[in-house]
């Protein structure tokens, strides 16, 4: 029977259980039912295996499980377009079955193999401190799954074994943060599917009354900004995501939007035409992953990311729906002219109503504010005059609307949430004839006062309106802020904190808790935790790295860094190899042999050698006889030596006076010069 | 043949020399830096393997942690070199002989295994090449005693080959393994052959008394009839077989004293009288008598004890054609 034949110690079943759990336990929410089930299942048998109560699968069963379970997965996820998660889950099953099969050390390896990608697929879905935690003790778990393959299982309990392996670990870990920072990080090799997850979370592609409202139930983080100086105003912070421009009575959607894919984004990049004026603000966002291909940014941004295109309106759009948390890196002029020309489809789109037309109250109380007003700028003011003046309500629970909702909401309800403004607004708008437009995205945040970034949550979800103005170009109009001042000025939570439904989704988000002063601290330096590891660690990237090395060597950065990887790698393996393998600590005994026999060779040089199976008494009672002169030291420091070698304690004290004592007869005996040497450099004297 | 086969008995050859030179045959050997050797396992390729595929999952799926567990396996796996190393590093192996066997028995070779006070040996494996592995740990005791096995052929001296000693400890992904020559050897016996005393072959030795007497007790074997058997020892049924005239054999062990003889198996090769006086010599020596031995160019004197018995053994372990 060879090695890998041979049996696999129980020990090691428990082991490997134990890091299969860890492994696959993420999964099982994710995965359909019946596949989570069936993990469990095999899981449950290999334990009832191990324990004696079952045997092992037969081959008939093992072929039907395979058979069964394999196309039936394909099933499962055929047409879902999640090829990714269909291989994870293929994965996984494998695995699961290899440990049914599991019965030699070379099965026993191939699992634990598999264990160690799993651990990595984990990344894929999440990349929080708790998932890198959660990996960090699988990856201890699993390496003392393989720990106990080389152990005496007679000794090695749980404890000694785990201890070893967190030792393992633990030892390894320096190095790999080493390698972590400085081995260089390439592109993507070839595009690789990407799991999109149908819970798609944030503002949507579809403004109808009560869903923006909706997401001010929810505690969730959107997104975090660090500004690269000061953070410009709160009344300043629109994080433009779409501009929705259709309108079918009800709802707001994107014109066209089946044309906007990627590529006819591209097409059009060259058109655009903005001024920008001022200076820019410069600013870092981590976008927490919303399944959605669009992404924020305050007005007329400017990048020089690849993988991000800004189309016609300003927007932004990544190639991809953004899964992972997302990093990128703005500098937006807030003071700008764009489209200043309006022409073809655009102002068609902007001044588009619904066929046939309804709101006839609504569109004649336009026609009349419009006739008193000087021109299109003074048409907006006074509309926005109207909601200040009118008692309209800022609420997130507005009653249901009717049929003609403009209509119903202008002269019956009166109470809305900012879709409703925005809705309205626009509407009056266009149908005055002043090109309009619904932009929906984020306004406000708040400012973590550890680190001073901004944190953006879902119930900052806004939507406002733009409007085109001859000689201006489009210029913002938040109709909110006319009604509701201070949802603009002081952020969301001042203004709705106390209404009813505000986070209702979040039950036990800290953010409920905010009034409670150490909670609040505590919800902000948890988040500053979470958000300096998602910036240093989960988005570290060939910029950063860069940027770290320059920080150490200057401009030779890149130059430098297959050396400093070269060398810290050796150093690294220098200082183990010291501490693992030195290990040989010179004790008192050692450092007094090496001082006598220092003198020896001194006296050897003076021509009285020991001979070889002399002891040191009679060597000493030889030398007393043929160099009387030195007798007494000689004789002094060999009882010395001799009750050094032997002593249990005070050894501390002898060593001291031994080595006085050497000193001192070999000073006597060294010609001036080297008298002098042995004085200067104490290190020679042994 | 195919070219492999052909290469490696020179290959081989060429090792063995190359160990002679770098490491010659002591009584004892502390394992250090020069003479451990060391190399990835099947396992361990596996693990990089591994880690090569969550590497390049890392680059196309730009997933950081991912880097970071790559980068964490890379490096247990360059620690686990200092670790199987240090497993080996600084233990001393002394040969302390082997108890005489006989030929086609097991040699039990035993090895003391010392450590250091700092370092501690965990899982160490060690066997003769071809042979069965020994486990043995070294952790608690400054010395451990392993006993490893080597299958003995023939009598005479069986000397130990190089004994390997290899460690997997801790992770099995990398193998650190010594050849050591101990200068070990074993004293093989001849393989007792079970058969009968034939022919009495007394007074033929030192005059005092006929040291070999066939007796009435214990009833061992036929031989052909000589003048002067008594008629009660006749083995009349065998007779009637018509297989000849035999006599019963009967071997008494009342305090009596036997000298055995090479030429008490006349016909036969040397090995088989060898292994046949082997047999009696184990036989005497479990009865209460003296007992001697002449083999050409040797005569060991009557005597008793296990001390006389191994003597004898020897002598007949180690007989080498003599005068002959």
């Amino acid at each position: 029977m060879t090695y890998k034949q041979a049996q696999i110690p129980r020990l090691t079943i428990w082991w490997m259980l134990g890091a299969l759990a860890l492994v696959v336990v993420p999964h099982l929410l994710r995965l359909p039912v019946w596949i989570s089930a069936l993990i469990v299942a095999c899981v449950v048998w290999r334990i009832l295996i191990f324990v004696g109560r079952v045997g092992f699968p037969n081959k008939i069963i093992k072929m039907l499980i395979v058979f069964l379970a394999l196309p039936l997965t394909v099933v499962e996820y055929r047409g879902t377009g999640a090829g990714l998660d269909a291989a994870v889950c293929l994965l996984i099953l494998g695995t699961v079955f290899k440990l049914l099969e599991m019965r030699q050390r070379r099965d026993m390896l191939i699992v634990v193999s598999l264990c160690y990608v799993l651990t990595m697929v984990g990344f894929i879905y999440s990349q929080t401190i708790l998932a890198a935690l959660h990996a960090l003790l699988t990856f201890i778990v699993i390496t003392g799954a393989l720990l106990t393959l080389q152990r005496d299982n007679r000794r090695s309990s749980l404890g000694s074994n785990g201890s070893l392996a967190l030792r393992l670990v633990a030892q390894a870990i320096p190095l790999a943060i080493v390698l972590f920072v400085l081995v260089p990080r390439v592109a993507p090799l070839w595009t690789m599917p990407v799991p999109v997850s149908s819970n798609k979370t944030g503002v949507t592609d579809e403004m109808s009354p009560g869903n923006i409202s909706n997401l001010s139930r929810s505690a969730e983080l959107a997104f975090r900004v660090s500004f690269d100086n000061n953070a410009p105003l709160q009344d300043q912070l629109y994080w433009r995501g779409l501009v929705l421009d259709f309108f079918d009575g009800r709802s707001w959607r994107r014109a066209g939007s089946s044309m906007q894919s990627y590529e006819m984004i591209e097409r059009f990049q060259s058109r655009l035409g903005a001024e920008k004026l001022g200076g820019a603000v410069g600013y870092d966002i981590i976008l927490e992953p919303t399944q959605q291909s669009w992404i924020y940014a305050l007005q007329l941004a400017e990048f020089d990311a690849p993988d991000i295109l800004q189309d016609r309106y300003y927007t932004l759009h990544t190639d991809k729906p953004v899964t992972q948390r997302f990093r990128y890196k703005m500098r937006s002029y807030l003071n700008n002219e764009t489209d200043m020309q309006l022409a073809g489809v655009l102002r068609a789109r902007a001044l588009q109503l619904p066929e046939p037309e309804g709101n006839p109250r609504s569109r004649q109380l336009a026609e009349r504010l419009r006739a008193q007003s000087s021109d299109d700028l003074d048409y907006a003011n006074r509309v926005m005059r109207y909601f200040r003046e009118e008692p309209f309500h800022y609420t997130l629970t507005p009653p249901q609307l009717g049929e003609a909702s403009i209509d119903d909401f202008l002269f019956n309800s009166l109470e809305g949430f900012c879709e409703h403004y925005a809705s309205t607004f626009v509407y009056l708008m266009r149908a005055a004839g002043v090109p309009a437009r619904v932009v929906v995205g984020y306004q406000g945040g708040e400012i973590n006062p550890f680190e001073g970034y901004t944190m953006v949550y879902q119930y900052n979800a806004h939507a406002w309106s733009e409007i085109w103005l001859e000689g201006q170009g489009w210029v913002r109009m938040d109709p909110t802020a006319a009604v509701a001042p201070e949802r603009i000025s002081l952020g969301a939570q001042a203004v709705l904190g106390d209404q009813p439904g505000f986070l209702e989704n979040s039950r036990f988000s800290m953010l409920r808790f905010r009034n409670t002063e150490w909670l609040n601290s505590l919800r902000l330096r948890l988040d500053a935790m979470d958000y300096a590891w998602n910036r240093w660690v989960v988005s570290y990237d060939e910029d950063l790295q860069l940027q770290f090395l320059e920080a150490i060597f200057g401009d030779r950065a890149k130059q430098a860094l297959l050396y400093a990887l070269g060398v810290s790698i050796l150093l690294f393996f220098i200082i183990a190899a010291y501490f693992l393998l030195g290990g040989r600590k010179r004790d008192m005994r050692d450092k007094a042999t090496r001082l006598y026999l220092s003198l020896l060779a001194d006296l050897a040089g003076g021509g009285i050698t020991r001979q070889r199976g002399e002891g040191p008494s009679d060597f000493a009672n030889r030398v007393a006889l043929s160099r009387p002169d030195i007798a007494a030291d000689m004789l002094r420091i060999t009882a010395l030596y001799v009750r050094m070698s032997y002593a249990q304690d005070g050894r501390e004290e002898l060593f001291g006076q031994l080595s006085e004592h050497i000193l001192a007869l070999r000073l006597r005996l060294s010609s001036p010069w080297r008298r002098l040497v042995l004085r200067s450099f104490p290190a020679l004297r042994a | 043949m195919n070219p492999i086969d052909a290469v490696k008995p020179w290959f081989s050859s060429r090792v063995t020399r190359w160990l002679e030179r770098r490491m010659p045959a002591v009584q004892e050997i502390t394992l250090h830096r020069k003479n451990i050797f060391i190399l990835p396992t099947g396992p361990g390729l596996l693990f990089l393997t591994a880690t090569a595929l969550i590497f390049v999952t890392a680059i196309n799926y730009v997933l950081s942690l991912a880097f970071g567990l790559a980068f964490l396996m890379v490096s247990l796996f360059i620690l686990s070199i200092l670790h199987t190393f240090r497993n080996l590093q600084h233990l001393s192996l002394r040969g302390a002989g082997a108890e005489p066997v006989f030929a086609g028995e097991d040699a039990e070779f035993v090895v003391l295994l010392g450590r250091q006070p700092s370092h501690e040996h965990e899982m160490l494996e060690l066997r003769f090449p071809g042979c069965l592995w020994s486990q043995a740990n070294v952790l608690d005791n400054e010395q451990e005693r392993v006993k490893v096995f080597l299958p003995s052929t023939q009598r005479g001296v069986l000397k130990a080959p190089r004994l390997t000693v290899q460690t997997r400890f801790p992770l099995g992904l990398w193998r650190a393994w010594s050849h050591v020559d101990l200068a070990m050897s074993c004293l093989v016996y001849p393989c007792p052959l079970q058969g009968p005393l034939p022919g009495l072959v007394g007074g033929t030795t030192s005059g005092k008394t006929e040291s070999v007497k066939t007796g009435v007790d214990d009833f061992h074997g036929l031989r052909a009839y000589q003048t002067g058997d008594s008629l009660k020892q006749i083995a009349w049924k065998s007779l009637a077989r018509g297989q000849g005239l035999k006599v019963k054999q009967f071997v008494d062990a009342v305090d009596d004293q036997l000298m055995l003889d090479w030429e008490m198996f006349p016909g036969l090769d040397y090995e088989e009288r060898l292994s046949r006086l082997c047999y009696w010599v184990l036989i005497l020596a479990a009865q209460d008598i003296d007992y001697g031995l002449r083999i050409p160019g040797a005569e060991l004197c009557l005597g008793r004890g296990d001390a006389h018995r191994n003597r004898l053994l020897s002598a007949l372990a180690l007989w080498q054609g003599g005068a002959l």
